[in-house]
């Protein structure tokens, strides 16, 4: 019976690429969006204006603070209520894009301000504007403090994409979900989710580690 | 050149600059000294508006500090700050350093940016280290990348806090040196320091500082040979027997 099924999974695997395509997809586009937003917010909350550093910290604390799953309900059951309606794809797009960027704001603020303020004030000293502190002086420095968290966090954001199955968009959960119904396997079929979750995660996952290792080996030379 | 009038700054409670009228005339080098937390950094710091200030009166190269609209780019392109701990940009080479500000707020050319760069850092003796990065040199090299690094934007003054306290003491000659070349060719100087000799070899005047008070100025024999009041007296017994 076993075989019988394994050989039925065989002949849907195209469905669950489709499926791993979308998760690709969905958390492919929502990072592109959660960087630059996270970096837009990190910056402001490392280093700007002192009456939109509190609104940031209350959304980050708010994103942080609750789950992932009632979020996207919110997003997805609650806004039309206010007259938003989004399909199921925009709509996981809108929420891992609103979770991402808090997570990768906290990362990007974080390596803003590790860097030494003494750099700040060398940059400043010399007649760099704000922009071009941050630019050529900052930023440079606080990307190796920054890149080997932020891509562990791409790692847990693609996991987390698994979440908007709940409202319906066909990504790797969902096919498995809508497979286990006809190929009563559960072992079997998830199994081959997780494989391929792992095959996406992994090589982000010895990035991650490569970049900090490198990392370390620098702070060593200086 | 540098003109306080009344100048008073507050960290919360603490008073750190009191009432401090001081003028600094084109060319001249100025000696500030004093015990540390006696507000002679901040003295400095205020100069090129790294620190605000909350009364009284600052004029920098015509400029007026104490009117916010003054812009404060502009003003620290006329400025060189040199720091204890150096502060140089550890991802950049020693020429990238000097050439940053240039390229950037000048808008100068690279190939410009950098002749000017390198003839910098041979006034400093350090033309074989351009392409060095901050972590490769000594801590005496380093200062000196930052004093060409100050030197940059031609500026009309150069302002130098404790720029040999974080040295170890055989380096410590090879910064002053500098710094006394920059001061005969009659550079406008600002300089917190405990080094009485490069006060005595080239500084017009000496100002002693204690909590938050400037409490006496006078040409360096008569400042380190005959202090007026004690506290300055005490303090000068005090470094020259360390």
């Amino acid at each position: 019976m076993m075989l019988f099924y394994f050989q039925r999974l065989v002949e849907i695997l195209p469905f669950f690429f489709k499926g791993l395509w979308m998760t690709v997809v969905v958390s492919g586009i929502s990072l592109a969006l959660g960087t630059i937003l996270g970096f837009l917010l990190g910056i402001i909350r490392a280093s700007g204006n002192r009456f939109i550093k509190p609104v940031i910290g209350v959304y980050v604390a708010l994103i942080r603070g609750t789950p992932f799953v009632v979020q996207i309900f919110i997003v997805f059951f609650i806004l039309p209520d206010w007259g938003i309606q989004l399909a199921a794809f925009p709509a996981a797009i809108l929420a891992l894009t609103i979770l991402g960027t808090a997570f990768i704001c906290e990362i990007v603020a974080g390596g803003i301000k590790s860097v030494h303020s003494g750099q700040w004030e060398a940059a400043a000293s010399s007649g760099l504007n704000r922009y071009q502190q941050l630019r050529y002086v900052i930023l440079p420095q606080s990307l190796q403090t920054i890149l080997p968290p932020l891509v562990g966090q791409y790692v847990l954001l693609i996991k987390d994409s698994s979440v908007v199955s709940v409202i319906g968009v066909v990504e790797l959960t969902r096919v498995g979900w809508l497979t286990v119904v006809r190929i009563p396997e559960g072992l079997m079929v998830f199994s081959l989710v997780g494989i391929l979750y792992f095959a996406i995660s992994y090589p982000l996952i010895r990035l991650s580690n490569n970049m900090e290792k490198r990392l370390a080996t620098q702070q060593v030379m200086l | 050149m540098i003109q306080f009038k009344g100048v008073s700054k507050w960290f919360g409670k603490l008073h750190v600059l009191n009432d401090i009228n001081l003028h600094v005339t084109p060319g001249e080098v100025v000696v500030i000294c004093g015990p540390s937390g006696s507000g002679k950094s901040t003295l400095i710091r205020c100069i090129n508006r790294l620190e605000k200030f909350q009364k009284g009166e600052l004029f920098v190269d015509g400029m007026p500090l104490h009117d916010h609209a003054t812009n404060l780019t502009r003003l620290r392109a006329e400025i060189g700050f040199v720091f204890q701990q150096f502060h140089l940009y550890p991802h950049m080479t020693a020429l990238e350093n000097v050439t940053l500000a240039p390229t950037h707020v000048r808008k100068m050319k690279r190939a410009d940016a950098e002749a000017m760069a390198r003839e910098k850092l041979a006034r400093v003796g350090l033309s074989d280290k351009a392409d060095a990065h901050p972590s490769q040199l000594s801590g005496g090299q380093q200062q000196r990348v930052a004093i060409a690094r100050g030197l940059a934007m031609n500026p009309k003054i150069m302002l130098f806090d404790e720029p040999t306290s974080a040295l170890d003491p055989e380096m410590i000659g090879e910064v002053l040196d500098v710094m006394v070349k920059l001061a005969t060719e009659g550079m406008t100087m600002c300089v917190v320091t405990h080094e009485m000799g490069f006060a005595r070899q080239v500084a017009h005047r000496v100002i002693f500082m204690d909590d938050g008070r400037l409490i006496e100025s006078g040409s360096p024999a008569d400042f380190f040979d005959n202090p007026r009041t004690d506290r300055a007296a005490q303090f000068i017994s005090k470094i020259l027997t360390h």
